[in-house]
C-alpha cells in the first residue's frame, strides 16, 4: 500500500505510540485486502465496548492507546455490557459495572462520544451519502452503505478505532463503487413481510453477495430491522431496495441468480430460528428501538395490564429515550426500558435461559453468543405474552 | 536459509516452529492463561514463545482481544507465520505487539525448527537448514518425455526414474547449468528451450530444494546415457504415475505445463 508522506511519519512514531499503532494496523489490514492507499472518514462508529465480549485484553488496548492518541472524526459507541444508570437492577455484579464504566471512560479519553448504541444514524453520528466512514457494527454499517449510501466495510472493533484515530481507511471493498453492484435478486413475495424473518431468509441465500430487493416498500425501521437479520444470518454489509435506497438504480441487475422468498421460505426461517418455548426474558429493541418504535409499542400497550411474570426489556439508545418521556412511562408499566445495551452483549446467560425477541438479528445471537433458547414472535406477538 | 514473504505485522522474534496444519482460532482454539492449543491431538502443547505456523485464521472477531488478553498473561508466542494472513489475527498480532509473517509455504517448515521472523522485512530465517538450488530438465520428444533410470552410482534416489538434474554451482546461471548437465548426462548439444519457470522449493531432512524447472525440446529420440543412469525411455507424462519415480517429478512438471 502507498502511503503519503505525513502517514509515513505516523507510522514512523512521529505522532505518538497509540497512532503508530493505528497505522501500522491500517497498513496490515490494507496489505490483507489489496488496498492500493488510505481514504479520508467523516466518522467512525465502534464496536468492542461490551466488558463481556473485550474482556481485560481490551481494556488494556484501550489504556495504552489513551495515553497519547485522540480520534480525529466524530466517533461513536456501540451498545456495552449494561445500561449504566439502572445496571444493579439488570442484575450486573459491581466488579462488572466498575470495569464496564472503565472502559466507557478509556473511550471518552479517546474523544469518543459515548452514547452507547447501535443506531448511531438515528441521531447522533448521521453520515452523507457518498461519504467514506469507517464502521463496525455490522446493522449500522449495512443501513449506513444500503439506506444512507455512505462507504464502509465490515470493520471490526480495533480496525475502526485506528481509523478514527488516523482519520482515513483502507480504500478496498465498499469504498469502491464497482464493488457496490448487486450479486443476486430477491423477489419478495406477498404483503405484510416480517422483515426480521425476511432478512433471516435473505442473508442465508446471499451469503457474502449484495441482494437486490424487489417487491418490498421498507419504511426506515424496516430497513434497520432488514440490516441486521441479513448481516447476522449472512455476512451482508450492503444491500440494495428497487425503488428506494439510493444506490438501487445506478446497476443492472440483467443475467443475476433470481431468488424468490415468499411465505414459505418466512415459516421456514421462522421455524429454524425458533428453539424455546417458555421466555424469562422478553427483550424488545434489536436493533435500538427508534422513537417511532417506541410509539409504536405505547400505543399498543395503551389501557392494557402487565400480564405474566417475565422480565421485560425495551432496549433503546439515551438518545431516544430523550425524545419520548411519554411513551416510555407507558412502557416501564410493562417491562424497564434499558439504555446503552441490549440483550446480547449483557451476560444474561448469568439469569436466563430462553429469550423471546422479535429480532432477527438477535435470534442467531442470542443462541450463539449468550447461550440462550429463543422463541421469536413479531412485535404484536411479544405485546401479547406480556398484557 | 531466509524465506520471503509479506510482513504484515512489524518487529523480529525468534524461537522453536510450532506447525499446526489446520486454520486457527484464537477464541476457543487457544487457552489464554496457558498459551495451550485446546485442540487434544496437540497435547497441551502452548504456543508460548514458539513461531506459531498455521495457514491462516478464522472464527470470532473477539479473537483480537484474545490476543491482547495473552499479552497480559505473558502467553503470546514469539512470532506468527499464516500461508495467508487474515484480518482477525492480523489485528491481535499488530495489537499485541506480535511480528507476522506470511505469503510462506508451509510445507517448507518442519516441528521444532529454529525460525527468526522479521515482520518489518517481511522475511524467515532457519538458520538450522540450507538451501540447495538444482535444476530439473525435462527433455520432450514429440508427445513423449525421457525418463532417466538413476544408477547406483548417484548420491540421492538410486534406482529412481527422474529428469534430467544437477546442482546450481557458484557462478552458474540455472540455464547453464540446465544446458550443461543436458550435454553431459545425454551429450545433446543446443537442445531447443521451450520454457522454464521460478524455482519451486521441497523440503527434505534439513535442506530446502530449489528446483528449477525447465523443458527442452529434442530433435531427434537417438539419447546417449553416462554412468549417471542405467536406462532411458521415452515415455507419455500420464505414465509418470505408473512409474518410481525421485519424489514430486510429475508435481513439477504439472507446474512446468501451468
Amino acid at each position: 500500500m502507498h502511503l503519503n508522506r505525513d502517514e509515513e511519519a505516523i507510522l514512523a512514531g512521529e505522532k505518538g505510540e497509540g497512532s503508530r499503532k493505528a497505522m501500522e494496523l491500517l497498513v496490515a489490514l490494507g496489505d490483507i485486502y489489496g488496498a492500493e492507499r488510505l481514504v479520508p472518514i467523516s466518522c467512525a462508529h465502534l464496536s468492542g465496548v461490551s466488558y463481556k465480549t473485550i474482556a481485560e485484553g481490551g481494556i488494556s488496548l484501550l489504556e495504552d492507546m489513551a495515553l497519547d492518541a485522540r480520534v480525529c472524526v466524530p466517533t461513536t459507541l456501540n451498545p456495552a455490557g449494561m445500561d449504566r444508570e439502572r445496571w444493579k437492577e439488570m442484575g450486573i455484579s459491581p466488579r462488572f459495572a466498575d470495569r464496564q464504566d472503565h472502559i466507557i471512560k478509556c473511550y471518552e479519553r479517546l474523544g469518543v462520544t459515548s452514547d452507547c448504541s447501535c443506531t448511531p444514524y438515528l441521531g447522533t453520528n448521521v453520515p452523507k451519502r457518498g461519504q467514506h466512514i469507517a464502521w463496525a457494527e455490522s446493522s449500522a454499517l449495512s443501513f449506513a452503505n444500503s439506506a444512507v449510501g455512505a462507504k464502509t466495510n465490515r470493520e471490526g472493533g480495533p480496525g475502526a478505532l485506528a481509523a478514527a484515530i488516523i482519520g482515513r481507511t483502507p480504500e478496498y471493498g465498499l469504498h469502491i463503487d464497482a464493488n457496490r453492484a448487486p450479486g443476486v435478486v430477491i423477489e419478495v413475495e406477498g404483503d405484510d413481510i416480517d422483515y426480521s424473518m425476511l432478512g433471516q431468509a435473505a442473508g442465508a441465500v446471499a451469503g457474502t453477495r449484495i441482494p437486490y430487493f424487489k417487491g418490498i416498500r421498507p419504511t426506515v425501521d424496516q430497513l434497520k430491522t432488514l440490516a441486521a437479520a441479513m448481516a447476522a444470518s449472512g455476512s451482508v454489509a450492503m444491500f440494495h431496495v428497487e425503488g428506494i435506497t439510493p444506490e438501487a438504480d445506478a446497476f443492472s441487475v440483467a443475467g443475476l441468480e433470481r431468488v424468490a422468498i415468499g411465505r414459505k421460505e418466512l415459516d421456514r426461517a421462522r421455524e429454524q430460528v425458533n428453539t424455546g418455548t417458555d421466555p424469562e426474558l422478553i427483550a424488545f429493541g434489536c436493533p435500538h428501538l427508534s422513537v417511532d418504535e417506541i410509539r409504536q409499542l405505547a400505543s399498543m400497550l395503551k389501557g392494557r395490564s402487565r400480564q405474566g411474570d417475565a422480565e421485560v426489556w425495551f432496549c433503546t439508545s439515551r438518545h431516544t429515550l430523550a425524545q419520548c418521556p411519554r411513551e416510555s412511562k407507558e412502557l416501564e408499566r410493562f417491562g424497564k426500558l434499558v439504555c446503552d445495551t441490549c440483550m446480547v452483549v449483557t451476560p444474561i446467560e448469568e439469569r436466563f435461559k430462553c429469550t423471546a425477541t422479535n429480532s432477527g438479528k438477535a435470534c442467531n445471537y442470542l443462541a450463539t453468543l449468550c447461550s440462550q433458547k429463543v422463541v421469536f414472535r413479531d412485535a404484536k406477538g411479544l405485546v401479547e405474552m406480556i398484557s | 536459509m531466509k524465506l520471503s514473504g509479506r510482513g504484515i505485522s512489524r518487529g523480529v522474534a525468534g524461537g522453536e516452529v510450532l506447525l499446526c496444519e489446520t486454520p486457527v482460532s484464537f477464541l476457543g482454539g487457544v487457552i489464554p492463561a496457558t498459551g495451550a492449543l485446546a485442540d487434544a491431538s496437540f497435547n497441551g502443547a502452548s504456543i508460548k514463545d514458539r513461531v506459531f505456523a498455521f495457514p491462516r485464521g478464522k472464527g470470532s472477531t473477539v479473537g483480537s482481544y484474545v490476543m491482547l488478553e495473552m499479552k497480559r498473561a505473558g502467553t503470546l508466542p514469539a512470532a506468527i507465520i499464516n500461508a495467508s494472513a487474515e484480518p482477525i489475527v492480523a489485528t491481535g498480532a499488530v495489537l499485541s505487539g506480535v511480528p507476522l509473517v506470511d505469503g510462506i509455504d508451509l510445507s517448507l517448515l518442519r516441528p521444532d525448527d529454529r525460525c527468526v521472523v522479521d515482520g518489518s522485512k517481511g522475511t524467515i530465517e532457519l538458520p538450522d537448514v540450507k538451501e540447495v538450488p538444482v535444476v530439473s530438465c525435462f527433455i520432450l520428444h514429440g508427445d513423449e518425455l525421457l525418463m532417466l533410470k538413476r544408477s547406483d552410482k548417484v548420491s540421492t534416489f538410486q534406482g529412481h526414474w527422474a529428469a534430467v538434474s544437477g546442482y546450481i554451482e557458484e557462478g552458474e546461471t540455472p540455464d547453464q547449468t540446465a544446458r550443461k548437465e543436458i550435454m553431459e548426462e545425454l551429450s545433446i548439444r543446443d537442445p531447443e528451450f521451450v520454457r522454464s519457470i521460478d524455482p519451486i522449493r521441497v523440503r527434505g531432512g534439513d535442506t530446502i530444494w530449489a528446483i528449477h524447472p525447465f523443458l527442452f525440446r529434442a530433435k531427434d529420440r537417438a539419447v546417449t546415457i553416462d554412468w549417471e543412469h542405467t536406462e532411458y525411455r521415452w515415455a507419455l507424462p500420464a505414465e509418470m504415475a505408473g512409474l518410481k519415480t525421485v519424489p514430486g517429478l510429475e508435481s513439477v512438471y504439472r507446474s512446468l505445463l501451468s
